[in-house]
């Protein structure tokens, strides 16, 4: 351990000032939040409000060459991680669920899920880690050998997800959970995710379905072209002032 | 039976089984450029010219250092497999797909400039050996060169091919299963379908590209070995084995272990039946009709899925 270990009573992450850029387009202006330990902060907004761009910037997918680039700061466990690498980012504890699932198709199930084992740290506990998935998902462990393209939608995002928590993170970011599946299938995934709060992790979701974001979580944001425009508990925000803020017509909200 | 009808029955027989060997290491050559384009979508054009650079390097141990043929491998495969891993960690990683598009450039630049960076390579290895070698053939004299196994009175196998069909059987073999039960060879397969994902499992692709580049050199040095003590080669000999693999890949299907052992067989038993049929001159063109009834009939090759 050293001894510049960061202290475990700042929030898990911090972020200030960032802005992101594809190119000459700036996608994110000036975002500023912060994360306690064991929240679950839900992220709403249009398509092209920058909630994707948000994520990949935390797991350092937009900090990749010229084209995608992100300015302002990034803290994870009070540890600067703007400029880390993807592979480092994900090292030091977060674990991105991208939109769309993105399998590695023509992988089995318990494969996918060995690879999102793949970090060094990971390997000793592989085999605990595969059977508390297959505890979370049963309907996985029946399924084990099954290549992933052959799944519904729903297994799929079990199986992303499960591959996800496989490099046991302790910040999860969920890109579009319920996108593309039937109602009960996403009453099914929400399910398992408050489990997975539960068990102590701190997530960040993205969730176009206004009802479901303000129900799961504890801490709720509303973005619009590139800037959070609407900010608050999900106890003290009306579904009018976030449709409102979601639309862009009621910038004021609560700010 | 009669004389005439044994005796073409004997040929096919020898034409079938030879040609199964001889297929043994186009199935190498082939698994090599298939592994890195499945992997990265890179075509190496140089991928033959390595093939008779691991020849050369071969040659020179067995001359100069006294080392018996075989296990010259123990110097060219390490050797080719470092070739391997820094030419694309230093080199081939930074004209990829990936580094252009982190440049602002179209992908389909940087499906071409690696295209373009063999081929270069290509010219310049040929060369290279060109000067250092000179343009006699050159060939690693060995025991076995002449040696054959009796199955029946009239029907034989080469010795050298069948243990270069036994070597390429087990390296054919030991690929499929490092790449379904290893991390490094899960992560190569990960890498192959959504590299960013993979970087998000925590891969780090640029170095496995480069493993991957560095297991198709090392396998491609056994190939080359296994060329350097069948035949004689020369410096330019490269792009016919580049010709194979593209050949073998095609009628076996991209992506498939298996296809490229069958792949290989195929065109080796079409090569060999030709060229005892219509002469040596044959066996090129009948590859390419294969080749080319292949595309016509099945154009994803035989194993692809």
């Amino acid at each position: 351990m050293s001894i510049l270990a960061p202290e475990d009573d700042g929030p898990l992450l911090r972020v200030a000032g960032l802005s992101a850029y594809y190119g000459e387009l700036r996608a994110l202006t000036n975002i500023g939040f912060e994360i306690e330990r064991g929240e679950i902060l839900s992220i709403i907004g249009a398509n092209g409000a920058g909630k994707t761009t948000l994520l990949k910037s935390l797991v350092g997918l937009m900090n990749r060459g010229r084209m995608a680039r992100i300015e302002g700061r990034i803290e994870f466990e009070g540890r600067a991680i703007e400029n880390l690498a993807t592979e480092d980012i994900v090292n030091a504890g977060i674990a991105l669920v991208p939109e769309g699932r993105r399998l590695f198709s023509r992988l089995s199930v318990q494969e996918n899920l060995m690879a999102g084992a793949y970090l060094p740290r990971c390997r000793s506990t592989l085999k605990e880690r595969l059977d508390e998935i297959y505890a979370l998902f049963p309907v996985l462990a029946e399924r084990r050998r099954q290549i992933v393209s052959q799944m519904s939608g729903g297994e799929q995002q079990m199986v992303a997800i499960g591959r996800a928590l496989m490099s046991s993170p302790t910040l999860i970011l969920f890109d579009e959970l319920s996108l593309g599946l039937a109602p009960f299938v996403v009453d099914d995934i929400y399910r398992k995710v408050s489990q997975i709060h539960e068990l102590g992790v701190t997530a960040i979701v993205i969730e176009q379905d206004m009802k479901r974001a303000l129900h799961v979580a504890s801490h709720v944001f509303v973005m619009l072209e590139g800037h959070v425009v609407l900010e608050g508990k999900p106890e003290n925000v009306t579904e009018e002032q976030v449709s409102a803020a979601y639309f862009g017509t009621g910038i004021e909200g609560l700010g | 039976m009669s004389e005439d009808l044994y005796w073409t029955l004997i040929d096919i027989a020898n034409g079938l089984l030879s040609g199964a060997m001889l297929g043994g290491y186009y199935a190498i050559i082939s698994l090599g450029l298939a592994l890195v384009f499945g992997v990265m979508r890179l075509v190496n054009l140089a991928h033959g010219d390595w093939l008779i650079v691991a020849a050369y390097i071969a040659a020179v141990v067995v001359q100069f250092l006294g080392f018996p043929p075989f296990v010259s491998l123990i110097v060219v495969v390490p050797a080719m497999f470092v070739i391997g891993y820094a030419l694309q960690r230093y080199l081939l990683n930074r004209v990829s797909v990936q580094a252009m598009e982190e440049k602002g450039m179209s992908s389909n630049f940087g499906l071409m400039s690696p295209i373009l960076v063999t081929f270069g390579m290509s010219i310049v290895i040929a060369h290279a050996l060109l000067g250092i070698f000179a343009s006699d053939a050159t060939g690693i004299k060995n025991a076995l060169s002449y040696s054959a196994i009796r199955l029946t009175q009239d029907l034989s196998i080469s010795t050298l091919r069948l243990i270069f069909f036994g070597i390429a059987g087990a390296i054919l073999v030991s690929v499929h299963l490092f790449l379904h039960r290893s991390h490094a060879g899960r992560a190569i397969r990960a890498a192959s379908d959504d590299p960013e994902v993979a970087s998000l499992m925590g891969m780090r692709t640029e170095r496995i590209y480069a493993l991957a580049s560095a297991i198709s050199l090392a396998v491609a040095g056994v190939a080359g070995v296994a060329v350097g003590m069948s035949r004689t080669f020369q410096p330019f000999d490269g792009p016919q084995f580049l010709l194979i693999a593209f050949g073998v890949v095609i009628v076996g299907g991209l992506g498939s272990i298996a296809g490229s052992l069958v792949g290989g067989v195929l065109l080796g038993i079409t090569q060999v039946l030709a060229g005892t049929y219509f002469g040596p001159s044959a066996q090129l063109v009948a590859g390419y009709m294969l080749i080319l009834f292949v595309l016509a009939v099945r154009p994803q090759g035989l194993f692809s899925r």
